[in-house]
């Protein structure tokens, strides 16, 4: 029964100072990141050292392409303001476009880390400010959207300096002015996404991804505008200088992008007194923001959180049943137990808007390019000029195509896990529940990739032996890349992962990436050398008295066909393999 | 001590609770029961904060939780049906978090932290990652986690999912022990034999409304169903085909 009294509890609710609540989640970071990396220096050895070595190499390729743009720039304009103004303009306008998508990356990831996530729903039971958990999922943000910036960015910006022959204290300030820059479009990016929940709930993910698009077909109309407008010919000392003025509006002063420029430009050429004031106008202005966020969460992170939840209706579907029996009724040639699983996969993916919406900007940009080559002032009156950017462009959808069988397909199987207890007692053999995904992903994929291939060639104006060798080489592609997801997916699941992106960014998601990549390259190359001399031969000698056209277009033939073994290859192996590790998979 | 004062939650258009009102002395277990979605996880996430009310007050110790937030989870544990770990902590490592968020001197958290490792034989798996436990040894972590600061309000949703025979003893009588040390414990739960056995006073919920609050005694009295097993009791109460007596019931205790 109830007691009368309490008995003493000293100490216990007094609750943390600031600055023992900033040291507990510091050690918790400390912690995880710690434990974090000694797991996967004892369990997963071979995938720290693919990644570190795939990254460094990257790192290397970027500086060595850099340190080369840098020494073309210094040779070509000997111009000394010129050459200034020039790289200002790239460095304005490359800092600008990732302060805009560092903005837009950090809001949408906080949206899911302060109003989605177990951990903060946890955390606010706890008697943490809110303030503080705020501040603990930006950091994470910031981490998590910047660290692409890290590895484009430093390369250009060592590269500069050993061009420019900086001085020491560049190198020195230069961390110090990635990390205020990041951390500008970080607190931006929290604050809006804040503001945007706590007043708009009822827009919440929509509106983000809305504006996301808008943003970026905004960016895109900007780079078009910048090359199709272009009175002059391309690559021309007044095309050039068009080009910069156009840039001008990146090289606002009130921009934190410029004075990232201005201040690295001013380190790099020894003006000590530019550099580092520049540098306390960003580190001071990123406080302030941090502040700000901080202030603003104080006041109005719960409540959006209330917001939120009090505006949670029912969710119904988009009534597309059509959509359903559509596919059914056009796959009717298949098992009716493939065409159910295809259509259940179809339904899931259709009512996850993280899927088809990153489905759709990739594909609607590369539309979007495609659909407006003609506008770019290429040379199309050169054949092998035409050719090399088609194969470009197949390759281009080869490698978007994998990052969504990475990213969406590969996870499939591990996720089947969780629902395993249904599938594994429904009549339905193993194997079909594999073949289901694979021609999910295979002729999903199809449609939209062919798409995409027939659009840029008939803007090309691609002769027709090489369209169809393109066409070929689309369909190995979506075959192929299908294949190996769904098999390695099989090969390697992991069941105990609920989140898909984890699950893609795991061992098996990785070699699955990379084995993808070197399958496109293998396809594009072996379609395209043969058709680039087919083609340069043709320009060259019309008349065909130094090559013979026959020998050449049995070239075309041999790699084609070499392609089509390789296609076949890669479609059946990955399968095969994948089939057999479901059937004695145990879940 | 915790009191509700005429709640109301809505989402949209819909209640999901309705003008409840409640006060649970010192000391008390309470059993929070109901049919699924009548509106316990909408209380529970009230009590601790999570939620605000959209009308109505929830005091914790006397605190607000709306104005007086952190005044009142300083006096609140709060042990959830399905809860967070960190997977690449160890179970020490999470402990500790959570006796610095709590801001106990580093002497007598570490007392603490060995006190409740100690109580629930957390010994043998402690310093190893969370991703490691099964689902009773990551409970006995989470109950060790909330009884480090000496709470003076324990809210618990499902204490006993996925607990085998030893440890639903372990834990019932630690609800006991903290019960008769002062603690008030709001417990919500599916398993009527434990409300049964544990619970000082039960409180079911239907539809957003406090149907019934009282003892198991006085509900087999009002019901006139003397000598029946909870369970029975329940079903008869929230049943929408109610016997007489209980339909008599739910008219003289309205919302």
């Amino acid at each position: 029964m109830p007691h009368e009294t309490q008995p003493q509890r000293a100490g216990s609710y007094v609750g943390s100072s600031w600055k023992h609540e900033a040291r507990a989640f510091w050690c918790l970071r400390r912690a995880l990141v710690l434990n974090s990396v000694q797991v996967l220096l004892r369990e997963s050895r071979l995938r720290v050292i693919l990644v570190f070595s795939l990254s460094a190499l990257f790192w290397l390729g970027l500086f060595w392409l850099f340190l080369d743009g840098f020494h073309f720039l210094d040779s070509s304009l000997n111009n000394p303001a010129t050459r200034a103004r020039t790289i200002a303009a790239i460095f304005n306008i490359f800092f600008l476009s990732l302060l805009v998508m560092l903005v837009f990356s950090s809001g949408i990831i906080l949206y899911s880390g302060l109003f989605r996530s177990p951990e903060t729903r946890y955390l606010l039971t706890l008697p943490a400010r809110a303030e503080r958990v705020f501040l603990h999922k930006v950091q994470e943000a910031a981490a998590f959207s910047s660290w692409g910036f890290v590895l484009l960015g430093s390369p250009m910006l060592v590269a500069y300096g050993l061009v420019n022959l900086a001085p020491w204290f560049y190198y020195l300030l230069l961390p110090v002015y990635v990390l205020s820059f990041v951390a500008v479009p970080a607190a931006v990016g929290a604050l809006a996404c804040l503001l945007v929940v706590h007043r708009l709930p009822a827009l919440k993910v929509q509106m983000v991804v809305g504006a996301g698009i808008v943003v970026l077909l905004l960016v895109g109309a900007l780079a078009w505008s910048l090359l199709k407008g272009s009175q002059t010919e391309l690559m021309t000392p007044s095309w050039f200088r068009e080009i910069l003025a156009r840039l001008q509006f990146s090289e606002q002063r009130l921009l934190p992008s410029w004075w990232l420029t201005a201040g690295l430009m001013g380190a790099a050429d020894g003006d000590w007194a530019d550099g580092l004031l520049l540098l306390c106008v960003l580190v001071s202005n990123a406080l302030l923001l941090v502040q700000a966020g901080v202030w603003s969460a104080r006041r109005h992170y719960r409540p959006a959180l209330q917001n939120l939840h009090s505006d949670r209706a029912a969710r119904g579907t988009l009534g597309l049943g059509w959509l359903d029996r559509a596919i059914d009724r056009v796959f009717c040639f298949l098992p009716a137990r493939v065409r159910l699983m295809m259509v259940n996969d179809l339904r899931l993916f259709r009512r996850d808007p993280v899927q088809w919406s990153q489905f759709l900007i990739f594909f609607g940009l590369l539309g979007l390019y495609f659909s407006n080559i003609r506008r770019l002032s290429y040379d199309l009156s050169h054949a092998t000029w035409v050719n090399m950017i088609s194969f470009l462009n197949l390759a281009v959808v080869g490698l978007i195509l994998s990052t969504f069988t990475g990213r969406f397909v590969f996870p499939m199987i591990s996720l089947e896990g969780r629902r395993f207890w249904i599938l594994g007692r429904l009549p339905i053999a193993r194997r079909t529940i594999l073949w289901s995904k694979f021609l999910f992903a295979a002729l999903g994929s199809l449609i939209p990739c062919l798409l995409l291939v027939v659009l840029s060639d008939l803007m090309l104006r691609v002769v027709p032996e090489v369209f169809f060798v393109h066409l070929l080489a689309c369909v190995l592609l979506c075959l192929g890349l299908s294949a190996l997801a769904v098999g390695m997916g099989a090969k390697m699941p992991n069941l105990r992962e609920e989140s898909p992106s984890k699950i893609a960014a795991g061992f098996g998601g990785t070699l699955n990436l990379v084995v993808s990549t070197i399958y496109i390259a293998v396809i594009v190359i072996l379609t395209a050398l043969p058709s680039h001399f087919y083609l340069g031969a043709r320009e060259a000698d019309p008349r065909g008295i130094l090559f013979d056209f026959d020998r050449l277009r049995l070239w075309m033939v041999v790699g084609a066909a070499a392609s089509v073994v390789i296609g076949a290859l890669a479609t059946v192996l990955p399968l095969r393999m994948g089939f057999r590790a479901f059937d004695e998979l145990e879940f | 001590m915790i009191e509700l004062v005429d709640v109301t939650r809505k989402y949209g258009d819909k209640t999901a609770v309705n003008g409840l009102s409640l006060v649970i002395p010192q000391g008390e277990l309470f059993a929070f029961l109901g049919p699924n979605g009548a509106g316990k996880t909408t209380t529970i996430k009230m009590l601790v904060g999570l939620l605000r009310p959209s009308a109505g007050v929830v005091r914790i110790c006397g605190y607000d939780l709306v104005t007086q937030t952190r005044e009142a989870q300083l006096r609140l544990s709060y042990v959830p049906d399905q809860p967070h770990l960190y997977d690449k902590l160890t179970g020490r490592e999470f402990l500790q978090f959570v006796v610095d968020l709590f801001g106990l001197p580093r002497p007598l958290a570490a007392a603490r932290i060995d006190r409740e490792i100690a109580h629930f034989e957390l010994a043998d798996f402690v310093d190893d990652l969370t991703e490691s436990y099964s689902h009773g040894m990551k409970q006995r972590l989470v109950f060790a986690s909330a009884l480090l600061h000496d709470p003076q309000v324990l809210v618990i949703d499902e204490p006993m999912v996925g607990l085998d025979p030893r440890s639903m003893r372990v834990v019932k009588d630690l609800l006991r022990e903290q019960a008769s040390q002062g603690t008030t414990i709001f417990m919500s739960t599916h398993t009527l034999d434990i409300a049964e056995e544990i619970a000082d006073r039960i409180g079911i919920i239907v539809g957003g409304q406090l149907r019934f609050l009282g003892t198991v005694t006085q509900l087999e009295a009002q019901l006139e169903l003397e000598g029946t097993s909870l369970e029975r009791l329940f079903l008869t109460l929230t049943d929408g085909q109610a016997e007489p007596s209980a339909r008599k019931l739910v008219r003289s205790h309205p919302p």
